[in-house]
């Protein structure tokens, strides 16, 4: 099979002028993963699921205050604080995607990967979640329904990156800047999520990744994190 | 009285414990037993007539260069070719039973995957892989038949076997098959 190796660096950019905080990557992401709903009283335990969460703070002394929210979720490491730690390495690197990967069926459920994760990205199936009747007919068929005592994470969609390049491979050529486009990206509406091949530096996502607004979060860990965020001045909104 | 010999050595223990261990051994012998042999199907269909027609696998099986599963045939697709034949067994007449019912044939999938794996056929038909690589010569099977020893490590060996190395680190990927 005569087939281009494309090293691909997948990497996202989130736009916090622009992002709303509306959380319909919260949602999108969650319909997309098959990531069940654990309800209030175990939110309140703190064993919400959720890939991708809106961090939400408060900025400003009151009554001088406006809130502040960022879309959090796992900044796909690449130098990955729970990759190490793993007893069973079912935390382990991606040497193809550049990601991160959880596989599933070697996670004995230490929650030592969540316990290293300075984002909080990580989310433990508590208990095997039912979904009620009609909602078991949402569930995504390419990705694995995960059992209780399994960890799980943002996987930038990898059953998207996976299908893309089976496609572009199916008819002979390579992904174009574009074509993979995870669930967050897709669902959000002011374009504020923008996903690509970072290895690429004509992409959409290198091209706004080298904004003077790029940041990343706790850069000074040295975790090499996929995610970059753009933040402007103090001069809109508030 | 009080016996002077040690439990375990007394006939009787030996004799439960051994009928214990037998029991387990058989319960596990059954369970690999049972996930070995062919599901009972609807119809025993006998693949090794029609492929010695000359029906293609894709002609029945049509997903399989398109998309992740195979799928089964509908009842249209028998009925094809079945509503200008006389049946001439019980198997043949109840395909007829099927199709003027309008009744869908509840085949069952005999090569499965477990739900942590994501196998997808259309990549493995565009590298040239042959059906009987995976699924057995269906020359000499009427019903499919589970095929043995398809595990992990036999996937690997066939992608290190079918790929350069630098093909091989997507192959062996986890995330090419378990996502």
């Amino acid at each position: 099979m005569a087939e281009k190796e494309g090293k691909e660096k997948w990497g996202m950019v989130i736009d916090l002028d622009i992002c709303t905080g509306c959380q319909a990557c919260v949602t999108a992401c969650s319909m997309e993963n098959n990531i069940p709903f654990v309800g209030e009283d175990e939110m309140a335990y703190g064993r919400g699921m959720q890939w991708m969460r809106i961090r939400r703070y408060w900025e400003g002394e009151y009554p001088e205050v406006a809130p502040a929210h960022e879309p959090m979720l796992c900044q796909q490491c690449g130098n990955a604080p729970c990759e190490p730690v793993c007893p069973v390495f079912a935390s382990v690197h991606s040497e193809q995607e550049q990601i991160n990967l959880q596989v599933y069926n070697r996670c004995i459920g230490t929650r030592y990967c969540a316990n290293n994760c300075p984002f909080s990205a990580r989310t433990f199936n508590w208990f095997d979640y039912e979904l009620p009747a009609p909602m078991n007919s949402y569930l995504n068929p390419d990705v694995s329904v995960r059992r209780r005592g399994i960890m799980e994470k943002c996987t930038f969609c990898v059953q998207r990156i996976v299908k893309g390049r089976q496609n572009a491979s199916a008819s002979g050529r390579e992904i174009a800047d574009g074509e993979v486009v995870p669930a967050c990206a897709q669902a959000c509406p002011t374009d504020a999520i923008v996903f690509g091949n970072l290895s690429d530096p004509e992409s959409r996502v290198s091209q706004i990744a080298r904004s003077d607004r790029a940041f990343r979060e706790l850069e000074e860990l040295g975790t090499d994190s996929r995610v970059t965020y753009l933040k402007g001045g103090k001069n809109y909104g508030s | 009285m009080k016996s002077k010999v040690p439990i375990w050595q007394r006939g009787s223990f030996r004799i439960t414990v051994a009928i214990i261990l037998l029991i387990l051994a058989g319960g596990a012998v059954g369970g690999v037993y049972f996930t070995q042999i062919p599901p009972e199907q609807p119809i025993q269909f006998p693949h090794n007539f029609h492929v010695g027609l000359g029906a293609q696998c894709e002609y029945c099986h049509t997903g399989t260069a398109t998309g992740p599963s195979a799928g089964l045939p509908t009842t249209d697709k028998c009925w094809g070719c079945h509503q200008q034949l006389t049946p001439r067994n019980a198997d043949m007449e109840l395909v007829v039973h099927y199709a003027e019912k309008g009744l869908s044939i509840p085949w069952v999938p005999v090569a499965i995957q477990p739900d942590f794996v994501q196998f997808n056929h259309q990549p493995h038909i565009l590298a040239g892989v042959s059906c009987s690589t995976c699924h057995g010569d269906l020359t000499t099977m009427t019903v499919a038949e589970p095929q043995k020893g398809q595990n992990m490590g036999w996937c690997l060996d066939c992608h290190q076997k079918m790929s350069t190395p630098e093909e091989f680190v997507r192959l062996s990927d986890c995330a090419t098959c378990h996502y």
